[in-house]
């Protein structure tokens, strides 16, 4: 091997550990951030549809019935998830990795 | 004078009689006529001897008549069913049992019969290019006012939603960083197109609610039924709607001078308190009495149908709605 081809090697890892780094102080925390606040906005969006599935009754849940076809997948997990979620404190506190 | 006519008011008031009557001057007067019973006890059929139902049917012995009888139940079935239709489309059948429960609680919750009724409502003025004059005989005053007020409330109501799912997909793109698919895009999202499609249906039936429609009360000579007009008009006006007049229904006769026995005197008591009630209504309220119409000893049906529609002083000269 030869020098210069040791020096690419050495600013490779370098490259691979940096990047590394920014993904993992920078660019997932803030991904994962946006994403838990669009997951949320959407949960919001969904009470308002749904809210009779939690027994208040509601006004439009007739009309947003028609929205189910389209929201299947996301009805059925954010239903397990509002019985599931303990405290909001609990679901802001996911971002923090200790 | 305008192509939706409505009369409502108190139950038991007489506001079948009163808008059959109206049909069926309207249609004497040469225009093409329907009769639209939105009440869930149908009395419609019982006025005309004949069945009606879902879709308008001619009114036997009267030309230019139709009329029709709306069933919330069967549209909210035929709604539950076109949205199951569409998830079998959509969904993989593991999970439309979960769904399922879903959407027939959101038919059996209490708007579900309300929305159902405005559905048709809507469908109705929609779809009458063909009738000159659509009158609707409403369910007592309650039920009808809430559906009446119901666009501008829907209609903010899908805003907000309309505006969070805009906000929770813009947030979804965002998410999506670096070469990442975004979960969900903005452009041809079906929630806000289906969100859309609605927001358009309330807006048409408010506009034609307020610029092509025209509002009748009923209402008997008796202090309920007075309070009642009160409260009605209070909401209607409220709701941006113009009232045009009030129908005074069932009102006692006066017997002749020469009769003198029990049942004359109680009557011409009873002629002289309505007849004080009448004033009573013509100063108290803004909106003009259109009619005085006299008790009668029978069923308002045939030939006594058309003697009420003598009495009735509504126009029914058709001129263009207002723009």
């Amino acid at each position: 091997m030869t020098v210069a081809e040791k020096i690419d090697a050495y600013l490779d890892t370098v490259e691979e550990w940096l990047h590394g780094l920014y993904h993992g102080m920078i660019e997932h925390p803030s991904f994962e951030k946006i994403e838990k606040e669009a997951e949320d906005t959407a949960d919001v969006f969904m009470f308002a549809c749904f809210a009779d599935a939690f027994g208040i009754p509601s006004p439009v849940s007739y009309y947003t019935a028609e929205l189910l076809p389209y929201l299947t997948d996301e009805f059925v997990q954010w239903e397990r998830r509002m019985w599931d979620r303990e405290s909001l404190l609990e679901r802001k506190g996911q971002q923090y990795h200790f | 004078m305008h192509k939706f006519v409505f009369f409502g008011g108190k139950g038991g008031v007489g506001k079948t009689t009163v808008s059959s009557a109206y049909g069926v001057k309207c249609a004497r007067d040469g225009l093409k006529t329907l009769l639209v019973s939105t009440d869930p006890a149908h009395s419609t059929s019982d006025v005309f001897d004949q069945q009606f139902d879902d879709d308008p049917k001619a009114v036997a012995g009267y030309d230019d008549l139709w009329a029709m009888e709306l069933d919330p139940d069967e549209e909210v079935q035929r709604h539950m069913l076109e949205i199951k239709q569409a998830m079998s489309d959509q969904v993989s059948p593991s999970i439309v049992n979960e769904i399922e429960n879903q959407i027939e609680l959101a038919h059996r919750t209490p708007g579900a019969y309300e929305a159902a009724m405005f559905d048709r409502f809507i469908d109705v003025m929609k779809h009458s290019e063909e009738y000159d004059r659509v009158v609707f005989d409403t369910s007592p005053t309650g039920g009808t006012l809430r559906l009446l007020a119901l666009p501008e409330f829907l209609e903010s109501w899908i805003d907000r939603l309309t505006a969070k799912r805009k906000e929770s997909v813009d947030l979804f793109e965002k998410a999506a960083i670096g070469d990442k698919e975004a979960r969900q895009k903005l452009r041809d999202d079906p929630i806000i197109n289906r969100l859309s499609e609605r927001k358009e249906m309330f807006e048409f039936a408010g506009r034609t609610l307020r610029e092509e429609a025209a509002f009748y009360i009923v209402l008997n000579p008796d202090e309920l039924s007075i309070e009642e007009t009160h409260r009605a008009l209070d909401d209607l006006t409220e709701a941006g709607l113009a009232v045009g007049g009030l129908v005074v229904n069932k009102v006692a006769p006066e017997p002749d001078d020469d009769e003198t026995g029990k049942g004359a005197t109680y009557l011409r008591e009873r002629h002289r308190t309505e007849q004080q009630r009448l004033e009573r209504i013509r100063t108290e309220f803004e909106q003009p009495v259109v009619a005085v119409i006299e008790q009668r000893v029978s069923e308002v049906k045939g030939d006594l149908l058309s003697e009420v529609t003598d009495e009735l002083g509504i126009d029914t000269e058709a001129s263009p709605p207002q723009a």
